[in-house]
């Protein structure tokens, strides 16, 4: 690192960065399989399934969770899917609460009857094994105070046999949680996760522990071209890709510095 | 005596919820329900024992001049978010709210950020072709990062069919038996935990 | 008849193999730890990272340093990995209160916080050292994952560790805590049970323990006969996995090569 600075490869990157956002010029992606599988199995399910949606994450992660959070609740109300949001993380919670009263007045759903949202619960393992026994004793109250028993909605919903799947939105390693402990009611999880966290979900994509999976602002960009809309990921795949060939440039720059440094016997 | 009991207890309550595991017995589900439940409540008094250490470190760092403006912003923070939230509420548009919003979020945001910096820097100084094992790493990042650019390049199909096939296979291989291994690793431990063999956790006695 | 229908309503014959699996593990478990153990001794493979803590601690000493030591964010107490982690803390303890280095123990949990407390206490006490341990050393920074990630960046940068201890579970701030280690120049030894946060800290740390190598470490350190004999128990077991994916690998290519539909016996 001492051949270049640490302050100046953060500052190329920064520039690099906030000159491809100012640009805000939509790159069209090619669509992977994953997110063909998670869209085509989403579409799959009859109208009027209930679907748990699941905001674990934090607000640190916002501009990368927003554009495929919104993906899937969008997709979801234009299915006509009854959703359950709920948030194993306290600061997920308003943002989740927010994200669907937003998206459901875009589709004129009503609260209580297409969705429904019932907050954080603490200790994220005992919640999901909890709701796996009964939601409504894991959650007394929805997110608003109202009772579980007056919300039209719920009046059939006891615990996972009644749920469709459970839609992980997740920054870190949650939605291993919802698989393993989750998994145990046989109920289906889907992850939309951050970039960094993709891999670690894909052995468990390829034993059908998770159903399907979206992964980044990419993988937003992705399900964004197969919704027919323009968002943040789209908006967003020009930074990433210039940030890529950054990176690209800064491994090749370095194996220079250090094959030179080699070939003059010393020591990079 | 003072070990026993809590050794006692971790026993118990591991073979209840090992032997629970498999029933689907009403009395088996209901006390899995109950302990679950118990088990969140329990985990809300936790929160007291860090906000009382938080307050009481900070307190006394304050008071030996060690790092005092940030521990005096730390408390601060500490005691006025609480403070907000039961005198206005944390409804929307709420002191609460505003605060969560225009400083707690833009802050974690700007640390999670940092992490794209941070991978730049790393990038640079560690992936060198110091050997051949080290040559294949960088190859097969360089591939990754190219499938994942969206460049106009000639080859641009079989980039990412080749970035697939390194996600699936060697990628995924490698951690596969990492998580076995971590697996077991979990397994022992626990069992050594319910069986009492391992009690570390009760402060020592290695 | 009636004695059969209760035994089935007690017992979920779906969970079957689990429960067989589960109460081999024990077994192996049991006998590696009260019988095997009694025989020759059983020794653990180099590692290079535990071979290096002990340096670590003295490079601390020597430059007058403290040593800083995190379990990561993605842990609670309940974790296994946490377990493994207070495991190593207690034996680095042991040394720093020999020689009378700073040990500094930022966490995100209070109960880690509380059992942390106690193991370094007890370890003071054990080396005949009580005076030298520090309670408010080993604090709760913040249960917010970026909270976390600066409070630890900002102590690193303030008290410039010589030597930092990265063991547990770590998410999307591992990198950013070892890359401000790294900048600090200090010597960086990490491990964690997240295969995505590995790439990460074996890019930005001197010495790097993978996965189970950290369940380990606790035995390879103390010489402990228990955790030994756990790690002997995971090697039979692992033994008898590979032995098992062998089988099944040979019987599905004969069965594919036959022609014929594939069994899946495997998939219990």
């Amino acid at each position: 690192m001492q051949i270049l600075p640490r302050h100046y490869v953060f500052l190329g990157l920064f520039l690099l960065i906030g000159i491809t956002m100012a640009l805000d010029i939509s790159v069209d992606v090619k669509v992977s399989p994953y997110t063909k599988k998670m869209h085509a199995y989403i579409d799959s399910l009859p109208e009027g399934s209930t679907l748990i949606i699941s905001f674990d994450h934090e607000a640190s992660s916002l501009p990368e969770i927003r554009p495929i959070a919104l993906a899937m609740l969008r997709h979801s109300f234009q299915k006509n899917f009854k959703l359950i949001g709920v948030s194993l993380y306290p600061e997920g919670t308003l943002i989740g609460y927010r994200l669907m009263k937003n998206i459901a007045k875009e589709y004129d759903k009503t609260y209580g009857d297409d969705f429904v949202y019932l907050g954080f619960r603490p200790q994220y393992i005992a919640a999901i094994l909890a709701m796996g026994e009964s939601i409504e004793s894991t959650y007394p109250q929805d997110y608003l105070g109202n009772d579980y028993n007056s919300i039209p909605m719920l009046s059939n919903i006891q615990n996972y046999d009644d749920i469709e799947a459970v839609i992980s939105i997740a920054d870190g390693s949650l939605t291993t949680h919802w698989i393993e402990y989750g998994g145990q009611f046989n109920i289906k999880i889907l992850g939309a996760v951050t970039a960094a966290m993709v891999t670690t979900y894909d052995p468990y994509l390829s034993s059908n522990q998770m159903t399907a999976m979206i992964g980044g602002l990419r993988g937003a960009a992705e399900y964004e071209k197969l919704l027919g809309m323009k968002g943040g990921g789209s908006r967003g795949m020009l930074a990433q890709s210039a940030a890529h060939l950054y990176i690209i440039f800064l491994v090749i720059l370095g194996n220079i510095f250090y094959f030179r440094s080699r070939k003059k016997g010393g020591k990079s | 005596m003072n070990r026993q009991i809590p050794l006692i207890v971790c026993f118990s309550f591991g073979l209840v919820m090992f032997l629970q595991y498999f029933s689907n017995h009403t009395i088996s589900r209901s006390v899995n329900l109950a302990i679950l439940d118990y088990w969140q409540i329990i985990f809300a008094f936790t929160l007291i024992i860090g906000v009382v250490s938080f307050i009481k470190v900070n307190l006394t760092k304050i008071s030996r001049r060690i790092d005092r403006p940030y521990l005096i912003v730390g408390l601060l923070g500490m005691i006025s978010m609480p403070f907000m939230a039961l005198i206005w509420g944390i409804k929307a548009d709420s002191p609460f709210m505003w605060m969560f919003e225009n400083v707690q979020a833009p802050m974690a945001s700007t640390v999670f950020a940092l992490l794209a910096f941070f991978v730049a820097s790393a990038s640079f100084r560690g992936f060198r072709a110091r050997s051949l094992q080290a040559s294949i790493l960088l190859g097969a990042a360089l591939i990754i990062l190219l499938s994942r650019s969206n460049l106009p390049l000639p080859y641009t199909e079989h980039l990412s069919e080749l970035a697939d096939w390194i996600r699936n296979y060697p990628s995924m291989t490698a951690r596969r038996a990492i998580l076995i291994g971590i697996g077991l690793g979990s397994l022992t431990t626990s069992l050594r935990v319910i069986l009492g063999i391992e009690r570390t956790w009760l402060g020592g006695e290695r | 008849m009636i004695i059969l229908i209760a035994a089935q309503s007690l017992f979920n014959s779906d969970r079957l193999a689990t429960f067989l699996i589960s109460l081999i593990a024990i077994l192996i478990l049991l006998y590696t730890t009260y019988f095997q153990k009694r025989k020759k001794p059983f020794t653990i493979r180099k590692i290079n990272g535990l071979k290096a803590v002990e340096d670590a601690i003295g490079r601390a000493t020597e430059m007058a340093r403290p040593l800083l030591y995190t379990p990561g964010w993605g842990g609670d107490i309940q974790r296994p990995t946490t377990i493994a982690s207070m495991n190593i803390l207690s034996f680095v303890a042991e040394k720093t209160s020999q020689y009378d280095c700073d040990l500094v123990f930022p966490t995100h949990d209070p109960v880690i916080m509380s059992v942390a407390q106690e193991v370094v206490k007890e370890s003071y006490s054990r080396t005949g050292y009580p005076d030298r341990y520090k309670e408010h050393n080993i604090t709760y920074v913040s249960s917010s994952q970026f909270g976390y990630a600066a409070a630890v960046d900002g102590i690193i940068s303030r008290t410039k560790p010589a030597s930092i201890f990265l063991l547990g579970t770590f998410e999307a701030e591992s990198l950013i805590l070892a890359e401000t280690g790294n900048s600090i120049n200090a010597i960086q030894i990490a491990g964690t049970d997240s295969t995505i946060q590995l790439s990460f800290f074996i890019v930005a740390c001197d010495y790097t323990l993978i996965g189970e190598e950290l369940f380990a470490a606790s035995g390879y350190l103390s010489g402990n006969k228990s955790i030994l004999a756990s790690v002997q128990a995971q090697d039979i077991m692992k033994i008898l996995i590979a032995l098992f994916v062998i089988v099944a690998v040979i019987w599905a290519t004969i069965e594919s090569l036959n022609g014929g539909q594939l069994s899946y016996w495997w998939k219990f």
